[in-house]
């Protein structure tokens, strides 16, 4: 029969590298024995001057993290700054995206609402589990070999690094966002004609001038996106550049739906909301609302964006003290 | 947190690295696990158990002890003893104590120093 010692020992033992094994059992079990011993001189009875020793000495488990010198932690202070910072940028930035776009394939492939309320959610907490699981477990393994610690960890910060809480500059995820939307939207709109529905979605005869039309306004969205950052400022031109971008693509747009000459005949006709009466009629309003509503809004976004930076007064920041005048 | 807890935990920030002076003081004359725990307890460092045994060994890993196995007596001891590296280095830690046991003690007169008078 092992006794309490000997189990508490190779616990302890099992724990730590191989070839220190040895080594840390003998001295352990004479360390243990010279306490039993101090304990039995003072008059205690041995189960009780084992119990106590072994309680003192603690959980085997955290002994052996000690003897093996490893870390008690999963990701350690010089890394989890890198560490948050990859996650706020997946799940602020990279999650809504992906759910966004495979969200709008799949409700183009089957619009039905209650479905699609059901899979984006299933949806994004699969991808937020697979994120954060994927990212800490990379984040461990760079922990525990050191591997590319240097290079994610070494940069000093320097005063010149702080935020400039400026109105003036677009911001490099605002420029990615500035540059990925068109991408996304030139992108979907070539592949509808061939991929996700058995009908394409956007009316085909339209290819004669209207859909390559925005393809051209998408590119220059792209080159918008590059002026504005490039010129690390806004300005009335850019006010104006904005607006006429955002009505150049618009007003085609609303004046298609309006004509119903948007959406793909064929594709209406096969659509099945359920119990919605005629869904094209109701797939067009909804597309035509947002695109007046979303156009609108970054026009008077952006202008006021230009007339703050045409005072010098700085963006603000929640809970702060009305920002100082930028001098 | 408790002012008890504030304490015991400040406490413990304050003690952290005094376990490494005081073994590697005691220890140049060889002595094994048990009877270092014995020799500092008595001398007045609160210390456990589990955390000076696992210490000792990376104090050896740092070449600051060397061991060797005694097995003339019954019950076989690893022995510990500071090496010549190793009492350098806990020569530099006892100056750097008394030069912040000093330090402390200037800052708790200020009047001593005369920066707490009013002009």
């Amino acid at each position: 029969m092992t006794t309490l010692i000997d189990r508490y020992v190779l616990t302890a033992v099992r724990h730590v590298p191989e070839k220190q094994r040895a080594d840390i059992d003998r001295e352990l079990r004479a360390s243990i024995d010279d306490a039993v011993d101090a304990r039995l001189e003072a008059g205690e009875d041995r189960d009780a001057a084992i119990d106590a020793t072994l309680r003192e000495l603690g959980d085997p488990r955290r002994l052996a993290d000690q003897y093996a010198d490893r870390p008690q932690y999963l990701i350690g202070p010089d890394m989890y700054p890198v560490w948050r910072g990859v996650m706020k940028m997946l799940f602020t930035i990279v999650l809504p995206i992906v759910v966004v776009v495979l969200q709008t394939i799949h409700a183009l492939a089957d619009p039905h609402l209650g479905r699609l309320i059901g899979t984006t959610i299933g949806l994004t907490l699969t991808i937020g589990a697979h994120m954060a699981f994927w990212t800490t477990a990379v984040f461990w393994i760079l922990e525990r070999t050191g591997v590319g610690r240097h290079d994610l960890v070494a940069g000093e910060w320097a005063p010149e690094h702080l935020p400039k809480y400026d109105a003036r500059v677009l911001t490099l995820p605002q420029l990615a966002a500035q540059i990925v939307w068109p991408v996304l939207l030139g992108t979907a709109l070539v592949l509808q004609q061939f991929m996700f529905t058995d009908e394409p979605v956007l009316d085909p005869a339209n290819w004669t001038f209207w859909w390559p039309y925005l393809l051209v306004t998408f590119a220059l969205s792209v080159a918008y996106g590059v002026w504005v950052f490039r010129k690390a400022a806004w300005s009335h031109a850019v006010t104006v550049a904005n607006a006429v971008l955002s009505l150049a693509i618009a007003v085609p747009v609303v004046w298609l739906l309006a004509t119903d000459r948007f959406f793909n005949p064929a594709f209406l006709d096969s659509l099945n909301w359920g119990e919605v009466d005629d869904p094209g009629r109701w797939l067009t309003r909804i597309v035509l609302f947002s695109v007046i509503v979303g156009t609108a809004f970054g026009i008077v976004d952006t202008a006021v964006k230009a007339e703050r930076a045409r005072r010098g007064l700085p963006n603000r920041v929640p809970g702060t003290e009305s920002p100082l005048r930028a001098g | 947190m408790t002012s008890d807890a504030t304490l015991s935990s400040h406490l413990q920030e304050l003690r952290r690295g005094t376990v490494v002076v005081a073994s590697l003081t005691v220890l140049r004359a060889p002595g094994y696990g048990y009877s270092l725990l014995e020799t500092l307890s008595a001398a007045g460092f609160e210390v456990e158990a589990n955390t000076l045994y696992p210490l000792l060994r990376r104090l050896e890993a740092q070449g600051l002890l060397t061991s060797s196995w005694n097995t003339d007596e019954a019950r076989p001891r690893k022995f510990y003893r500071t090496t010549p590296q190793g009492d350098a280095i806990a020569d530099a830690l006892r100056t750097e104590w008394t030069r912040l046991d000093s330090a402390i003690t200037g800052l708790d007169k200020p009047a001593a120093t005369d920066l707490g008078s009013n002009e």
